[in-house]
């Protein structure tokens, strides 16, 4: 689905960081997103829906993307503004169909103990889109949706 | 592994293993496991009533949910239950969003998890 309002990026930035596959490197990253985005003013609530957001997107393409393969990376890409976040999470996997996934608020998955975290990004940000491929997540989040 | 003690406490409470998370956000792997794996061996005693308290928790993951499902699963399988309490407004809007809201037992203070799980006092 295409943005109803592309972000103003161009002045701003592009964060690029190539991650190992490993978990503990989500969170130095999460903190410096986290201090730019209260640099830039915005309010608890956004904070919390794109941290949220961030880390289930980076935990989905370490543990399911690269199946916690050391020898795979994941690649990430943002750019936080005063209009917005957006987000681009990839990883070496073999990709899937996100239309796959079941629905975990479903009466037959509700006692699933997985399958909640795409759920989740795609409540807390306004614009959530895969890759054809589904090695790659593209998350937009605005401060005035 | 991060340990258990550094992620929770747990106290019996007249009965009931009542569990606080002393993480403000638990966030890596290792400290879900750790969380998860605790809980897992308070669900080892059949029937164990099990309160866990979330509060000055200001961030979860999915991962959190789907440890707290999977015990809650393990409880009742032996008779027990797990019922939640304070939640902040953030973090509860997980569980509604998710509709774990139906599947817990959520209560606004620990104490009166606790209470939920005892008989009536008699007047």
């Amino acid at each position: 689905m295409p943005s109803r309002r592309r972000p103003s990026g161009d002045f701003q930035a592009w964060t690029e960081k190539t991650l190992p596959t490993h978990l503990g490197a989500i969170r130095p990253v999460e903190t410096e997103l986290m201090a730019r985005l209260r640099d830039l003013g915005y309010d608890e609530d956004h904070r919390f829906a794109v941290r949220l957001a961030f880390e289930e997107a980076l935990v989905n393409a370490m543990k399911h993307g690269n199946r916690m393969d050391p020898s795979r990376q994941v690649r990430l890409r943002y750019c936080a503004n005063p209009e917005c976040v957006e987000i681009h999470v990839a990883d070496d996997g073999a990709g899937f169909n996100p239309a796959s996934i079941p629905d975990p608020t479903a009466d037959e998955n509700l006692r699933k103990p997985c399958g909640r975290g795409i759920m989740l990004m795609r409540s807390y940000m306004d614009e959530v889109s895969y890759s054809c491929s589904g090695q790659e997540v593209h998350m937009i989040k605005y401060r005035n949706p | 592994m991060a340990e258990a003690s550094d992620i929770i406490q747990v106290a019996d409470r007249d009965g009931v293993a009542f569990v606080r998370v002393r993480s403000k956000a638990i966030l890596s792997e290792a400290e879900v496991e750790a969380f998860g794996a605790a809980l897992e061996r308070l669900a080892e005693m059949p029937g164990q009533r099990v309160v866990v308290s979330f509060l000055g928790v200001h961030h979860l993951t999915s991962l959190v949910l789907g440890a707290l499902v999977r015990v809650k699963k393990l409880l009742a399988e032996s008779g027990g239950d797990l019922r939640l309490a304070d939640i902040e407004p953030h973090v509860y809007e997980m569980f509604t969003i998710t509709r774990l809201d139906r599947m817990f037992r959520i209560f606004e203070r620990g104490d009166e998890a606790v209470a939920s799980f005892l008989p009536p006092a008699e007047t």
